[in-house]
């Protein structure tokens, strides 16, 4: 009888550091510990892995970094529930259990040769980033890169030295990084919204849309946020012309197995049932438009 | 296919012989109910029964199932995939075809290896029915098996018609070859009489056509609104549906701390749980999301392909008297 591969197995990883990023979101470096296995753990951005915490459970986490080589698989974890509190428990030295990657992903060559608009909401950075590691690795690949990132307030700030970098210096690499901050009050975001009045501003994310031109040509949006979000930020796409195949979005569903089989991430209707684990996590605007309840 | 005959005298030597391929489960009557379980005799049957209350999914699907045992301490688990054979005796076509659906989803696309071995490791012998009020297999077009099992008794005058459709269907039929005989003309005749009478005994009916369509433009009515408000959301019609197969996933940690096991048991979409992510937002947040996501569920396995198989099962058992077949005509404007 030919060997079964078991899809349920994880495989372990170690954890080579952990960085708090804000008071409720910690970044994780992980290692394989089978180098052999990390060579052919081949992921997209907008990709993600189920980890496991043994004893406690299994929870989806998107990958928030293009994979280098050697690779250090990133994620940035809030802690929300059992599985994350679990996970910012962890220390250095300490394992984690991996399955994936799953999902379909961003689609880096579809994409290529357009401008890039990405627009990410508190954690939805998070796969952003990926796209914008891949994006910064194969510069030449992409056109003009603009980041709209919607912040709570500068504590809540994920990836802030590298950010700041970019809001700062991006241009030399033709990145364009607008910032947008809630907390009406907050000093530290207004006075980067001092330093560059054209590049933040106080508001929600879609406010954002009022300080530059966004133009439709040949561009692609990608949009990562709370649920809420979306059809704001694609409303103001739309106004602007973006027609529905050029707007992706990647969505956020309690996926249990990440394949297709659990049931949980079901959404949809008769002519158009997708399972967010296998059919996305990557869907076009076009998608939500066939499909109810999508966002 | 080959066709085979299994004359009624030889019924019962039959069934006997089945003990040598592994542990024999069959329709047994438990109180007002039927349910599938090991039998050691053919006196313990019921194949006359309606339906099962728990479908047959329960041997490949497990109601709740250790996945690993795994120690934090020396950092390592071990996967726990049994390996015991099985046979199935007596199931309808309508459960033949929901494993069919199942397999789908289990074993064509990322095989799932606990359910494909216990699949390679059941020996499925189908058994000929009547439909009761319940029944509207004939309209989703799941009344007939044409493959999905091992061998298939169709019953005639004296004895049993058998389909013979795997290859381990084949090796039963020919280690019993001295019960079995060849099939003669009258017996085909037989055959086909009972199943024209058979059809013509459907007393329940579903329009399917354009069913997928229906029920997405009926996404807003106030349909979904009146049932929810009947609804207990108890999750009965998931356990006793034939191809509900979502599941959760838990972990097991034992006294010392260090070891446990993962298990994974039924989840039911009716449950409030089952739409929620972490933090606390639910994407599915009241019974009428919930309920209108079963009939969409049950309505396409895919965008082409109902997932019901017509069994009635979650009409005849649900607590708040929710009919399913009803509520897909009254999405249809069929009845108001």
């Amino acid at each position: 009888m030919m060997r079964l591969e078991n899809v349920l197995s994880p495989t372990p990883a170690k954890i080579i550091k952990t960085e708090k990023m804000t008071d409720i979101e910690r970044l994780i470096n992980l290692e394989f510990l089978d180098k052999n296995f990390a060579k052919e753990f081949i992921y997209k951005p907008g990709q993600f892995v189920e980890v496991s915490v043994m004893g406690v459970g299994e929870a989806p986490i998107s990958i928030c970094a293009a994979r280098t080589n050697p690779d250090i698989l990133q994620l940035c974890v809030r802690k929300v529930g059992r599985v994350t509190n679990a996970i910012h428990n962890r220390k250095e030295g300490d394992l984690l259990w991996i399955r994936g990657p799953y999902g379909n992903g961003f689609p880096m060559e579809t994409i290529e040769r357009s401008h890039l608009l990405l627009v990410g909401g508190g954690l939805g950075i998070a796969p952003l980033r990926g796209v914008l590691q891949y994006a910064l690795q194969n510069r030449e690949k992409y056109g003009e890169i603009t980041v709209f990132y919607g912040i709570r307030c500068y504590n809540m700030m994920l990836f802030r030295d590298e950010f700041l970098h970019l809001f700062r210096e991006g241009d030399k690499q033709n990145v364009k990084f607008y910032l947008s901050y809630e907390a009406p009050d907050d000093k530290e975001c207004y006075e980067l919204a001092c330093e560059r009045s054209d590049r933040c501003t106080q508001g929600v994310v879609t406010k954002l849309f009022e300080k530059t031109e966004v133009s439709p040509k040949n561009t692609y949006a990608i949009i990562c946020g709370p649920p809420i979000m979306y059809k704001f930020v694609v409303r103001e796409l739309i106004k602007r012309e973006f027609r529905p195949e050029q707007i992706y979005m990647t969505l956020e569903r309690r996926m249990k197995c990440g394949i297709g089989k659990c049931g949980h991430c079901i959404l949809g209707n008769g002519t158009s049932i997708k399972y967010v684990c296998k059919d996305g996590p990557v869907f076009t605007y076009l998608d939500a438009l066939n499909t109810k309840g999508m966002i | 296919m080959i066709y085979v005959k299994l004359p009624r005298e030889n019924f019962t030597a039959f069934f006997e012989s089945l003990k040598n391929y592994g542990k024999v489960y069959g329709p047994v009557k438990i109180s007002e109910s039927y349910g599938f379980k090991e039998v050691s005799n053919v006196a313990q049957l019921s194949l006359e029964y309606p339906r099962t209350m728990i479908p047959p999914k329960k041997f490949f699907v497990k109601p709740k199932e250790r996945i690993f045992e795994f120690d934090e301490e020396k950092m390592e688990y071990r996967e726990t995939v049994e390996n015991t054979e099985i046979v199935i005796f007596g199931i309808h076509p309508c459960d033949i075809n929901a494993i069919k659906l199942i397999d789908r989803v289990y074993i064509n696309e990322m095989p799932d290896k606990y359910y494909q071995k216990r699949r390679e490791n059941a020996l499925l012998i189908g058994v000929s029915c009547h439909p009761d009020e319940y029944c509207f297999c004939k309209s989703t077009g799941t009344s007939y098996a044409t493959d999905g099992f091992d061998l298939f008794l169709h019953e005639i005058n004296d004895g049993y018609l058998v389909r013979v459709a795997t290859e381990k269907g084949h090796k039963v039929i020919t280690q019993n070859k001295h019960l079995i005989r060849e099939v003669e003309a009258r017996d085909m005749e037989d055959f086909k009489e009972n199943e024209r009478k058979r059809l013509t005994e459907f007393k329940l009916e579903l329009n399917i056509s354009g069913l997928q369509d229906m029920l997405e433009l009926s996404h807003d009515r106030a349909i979904w609104r009146e049932y929810a408000d009947k609804c207990f959301g108890c999750g009965t019609c998931n356990l006793v549906c034939p191809t509900c197969r979502c599941y959760d996933v838990v972990d097991c940690v034992n006294l010392d701390l260090k070891t446990g096991e993962r298990k994974r048991k039924w989840d039911s979409c009716m449950l409030r749980k089952h739409g929620l992510v972490a933090g606390g937002l639910n994407f599915r947040p009241t019974r009428v999301e919930r309920l209108r996501n079963r009939f969409n569920c049950k309505g396409s396995l895919r965008e082409d392909m109902m997932n019901c198989v017509g069994c009635g099962r979650c009409t005849v058992y649900c607590p708040a008297d929710i009919r399913y077949v009803e509520v897909l005509q009254k999405v249809r404007g069929e009845i108001k």
